[in-house]
């Protein structure tokens, strides 16, 4: 079972430079925080969609639909039942409320998506490579994307001992809150001590193989600016300023 | 190239010496193998050589050791890299690229190697390691065997002139063994290369030109395997595992030193030792008279198919009775786990059925089947939480919502069987390998399964600790548990197991009696499944042992060439 979201694949996306991939990532945050009003997000929600199906990468959707379900979910029933309007729709729903409610859900959810893109269609060695020609510290860069690496590694040793207490009858799905919790001790311990001997592995293995030895390091992967990022780039500045006079005038 | 002077090492917070005044010197192109029991101060000493200790680790060093001229307190591993390689035994800890090729980069990204050098050396040893198909494949994704390789690649890939390999097959089924060996052996024959393999297998290292062994950190032989070849007791006696085919020669009266199966039958027979056709049949006779009890778990058409799409079984059928003790064998990535987390219900079959005693286990969840099927995971790191070894043992039990007096019973009984009856009071994560995979028998057990399920419970065991958790497992058997193992050690299933599954890419193979199957040389080979010495030596015989004791008991010396003595005389057991 794979648990990186990296998807090895040819499209226009991959072929991109990591740097344009980040600027139109952030792009796509400036633009998300820019609106609360529903309209516009879901627009940015369209245009995502759109950049994330020329890079082959919506099939991760149904990896994490769930977490997205459940920050709409939460974010339209807390902000439609907290936040004060003038036109009441039902009990003390108002429709502004529902609007600021669903706004904020599209524009969580669309900034997740849009780095569920991002990680998709980029490997993290780009990211590292994209980031030092950002003039960031090679070391930092790779401890950013050892972090991402991580998680997945985490999720998987989750896995295994969760199937093993479970082999030993451990029941995760019945009992109240507090019995939840408590029956949560077996795996936590075992997933805590197993992440924590990893990494002491892991910074073992790093030295050994030479991280961190030479000021000057090369790279297996090239990565350079081509038409195509000039494209990309330009269409992502255009799509931006859109946002930002709709935004301003009206 | 590599010089030790009285080198000692204590772990902070030890203690007890993990390396105690240790002194050798190997020579460029040298290749050394390591033997000891756990413990004994193998990867202890394997970390001193590129600097992990004292660097990364924290202790008391004392002594020197020199690499190439170098002193490694001056030199940081990553410093060394390009002159050491080192493989550490936790081999999955080790990746962390998003692809197989990009994971043998890394090394020499690090030392500054230029790009089209990258890219040979990338092609070079995925070619060596057989994974160039995989390439583009995430590391997570592949199997424990693939992953082993994709490790040893990796190092590889920074040519250094020594390579320091910790238990680089541990997780390898044996024709994978076989290629990451000859691999190896390749390497050398094109470059000088300084080779230091820590192996708990003796029988691999016949090849090697010098054998380590270490007893509680200090040296306690050193010499060629010729020279450790007829040292059977001295290895024994330092829970070392001792050439099974010197143990043959020995057991049979023989001073002679046998490179290889073939050689060992041919001597046998030239020594005047014959079949004894009484012995075997007798053999053969009492596989067929064992008693076969009712069917516990029906397998009946099964395929699963994980959510990426892979199928991991295609069809696979088959019947486990009360009392038997079954081994299921096949290559990595064949679907063996996958087929036992069916059996208590951790995977539900995407079509088919799996039948307990005749009823359905779909829908039942498994917190409720572990009290009739009880599955040991392979690494007991992955379910250890509990301060107390008692504790960890009363946890499934106390699930099942027994009475305090019924669990105590209970923990007190299967601690007694798994050898921990002293134990209960310690803190499981002070204990050995050996005796922490004891602590997750035991706690299985403790719930009283009718099926007592094994995932590979001797990986990463010496030789005393597999023989304990063996002989565990047999003595479960005899006292009426079903067992099934999974295992690549071929020769755990010959001396265990009376069944033996066979499996090769989701499906069942061969099924049947394992003195049957394991008579079946060539087709076992197909698969990539190597016999141990022993069957080796008895199929060339013709005779149907699995074990040495068997071969010996078969084996008779015909009366004409004892000296004129006229009385036939029968072998001994060893």
């Amino acid at each position: 079972m794979n648990l990186f979201l990296y998807l090895d694949r040819e499209s226009p996306l991959h072929r991109l430079d990591p740097r344009t991939k980040l600027f139109l990532l952030l792009g796509s945050f400036v633009a998300a925080v820019l609106f609360f009003r529903p309209a516009p997000l879901l627009a940015l929600m369209g245009v995502l969609l759109l950049y994330g199906a020329m890079g082959r990468a919506l099939g991760n959707l149904r990896r994490i639909w769930f977490l997205l379900l459940s920050i709409a979910t939460i974010s339209v029933l807390t902000w439609s039942l907290f936040t004060r309007g003038v036109t009441p729709l039902v009990w003390r729903v108002t429709w502004e409320g529902l609007a600021y409610g669903i706004g904020a859900a599209v524009k969580i959810d669309s900034m997740i998506i849009s780095g569920l893109i991002f990680l998709s269609t980029t490997k993290t060695e780009e990211i590292v490579l994209g980031l030092i020609r950002l003039r960031v510290p090679y070391q930092a860069a790779f401890a950013f994307s050892l972090a991402i690496r991580m998680v997945p590694t985490i999720i998987g040793t989750a896995v295994t001992v969760t199937e093993a207490q479970r082999s030993r009858g451990l029941d995760l799905e019945s009992g109240g809150p507090l019995t939840r919790l408590r029956n949560h001790i077996p795996l936590l311990v075992p997933i805590f001590l197993h992440t924590l001997r990893n990494t002491d592995q892991l910074a073992k293995a790093l030295e050994s193989r030479g991280f961190g030895a030479h000021r000057e390091r090369s790279y297996y992967l090239e990565i350079g600016f081509h038409a195509a990022d000039v494209l990309a780039l330009t269409l992502g500045a255009l799509v931006l300023s859109i946002f930002i006079a709709i935004r301003f005038t009206g | 190239m590599i010089r030790l002077e009285d080198v000692s090492f204590r772990y902070r917070a030890a203690s007890e010496r993990a390396l105690s005044e240790v002194s050798f010197h190997i020579r460029p192109g040298e290749l050394i193998g390591l033997l000891g029991r756990s413990g004994s101060g193998r990867s202890t000493l394997a970390s001193t050589l590129n600097g992990t200790i004292p660097h990364l680790a924290r202790g008391d060093l004392q002594g020197r050791v020199s690499i190439a001229g170098r002193d490694i307190r001056g030199q940081r591993p990553r410093d060394l890299a390009d002159t050491i390689g080192f493989l550490l035994q936790d081999f999955e800890a080790q990746l962390f690229s998003t692809n197989v090729a990009l994971e043998v980069a890394f090394g020499p990204e690090n030392l500054g190697v230029p790009r089209r050098e990258i890219h040979r050396r990338v092609d070079r040893y995925l070619q060596t390691v057989r994974l160039e198909a995989l390439r583009h494949k995430a590391p997570a994704g592949l199997s424990g065997g693939q992953k082993q390789r994709l490790a040893l690649a990796s190092v590889m890939a920074l040519e250094p002139q020594v390579l320091v390999l910790d238990e680089p097959t541990s997780d390898l089924d044996p024709a994978g063994r076989r290629d990451l060996l000859e691999a190896i052996r390749g390497l050398r024959r094109e470059r000088a290369l300084t080779l230091v393999i820590i192996d708990p297998e003796t029988d691999e290292m016949g090849w090697v030109d010098r054998l380590i062994v270490l007893d509680r950190g200090r040296m306690a032989l050193n010499g060629t395997p010729a020279e450790l070849w007829a040292e059977t007791a001295r290895l024994d006696a330092l829970g070392v595992k001792a050439f099974t085919l010197a143990r043959m020669a020995s057991a049979l009266g023989l001073r002679e030193q046998w490179q290889d199966p073939g050689q060992a039958a041919r001597a046998i027979r030239a020594a005047g030792w014959r079949v004894d056709d009484g012995a075997a049949n007798s053999l053969r006779r009492a596989d067929a008279e064992q008693s076969e009890g009712e069917v516990l778990l029906e397998v009946e058409d099964i395929h699963h198919r994980y959510p990426d799409g892979t199928d991991a079984l295609s069809g696979v059928s088959c019947a486990i009775r009360r009392g038997e003790f079954v081994a299921i064998l096949g290559q990595n990535g064949s679907g063996k786990t996958t087929l036992v987390k069916h059996l208590n219900g951790i995977l539900e079959p995407t079509s088919g059925e799996i039948r307990l005693l005749g009823q359905s286990l779909r829908g039942q969840p498994p917190s409720r089947l572990s009290r009739r099927v009880g599955l040991v995971f392979q690494n007991p790191d992955h379910q250890i939480f509990a301060e107390r070894v008692r504790e960890e043992v009363a946890f499934g039990p106390r699930l099942q919502g027994l009475s305090e007096s019924e669990i105590t019973a209970r923990v007190e009984e299967a601690l007694e069987a798994v050898g921990l009856a002293d134990a209960g009071d310690l803190d499981p994560f002070v204990l050995t390998k050996g005796s922490r995979q004891q602590v997750a028998v035991a706690s299985t057990l403790a719930t009283k399964p009718e099926v007592l399920i094994l995932d590979e419970p001797t990986t990463g065991l010496d030789h005393r600790e597999l023989q304990g958790m063996m002989a565990l497992i047999r003595r479960l058997n005899r006292a009426g548990h079903t067992i099934l193992i999974i295992t690549h050690a071929m020769a755990v299933a010959a001396e265990s197991a009376r069944r033996v599954i066979l499996m090769r890419d989701g499906r069942i193979v061969r099924d049947g009696p394992t003195r049957e199957i394991f008579a079946d040389e060539a087709a076992l080979l197909t698969m990539g499944l190597t016999l141990p010495p022993v069957v080796q030596v008895a199929n060339r015989l013709g005779i149907p042992a699995l074990t040495l004791e068997e071969l010996v008991g078969c084996l008779t010396r015909t009366p004409e060439r004892l000296n004129g003595r006229t009385d036939e005389r029968r072998s001994q057991s060893p």
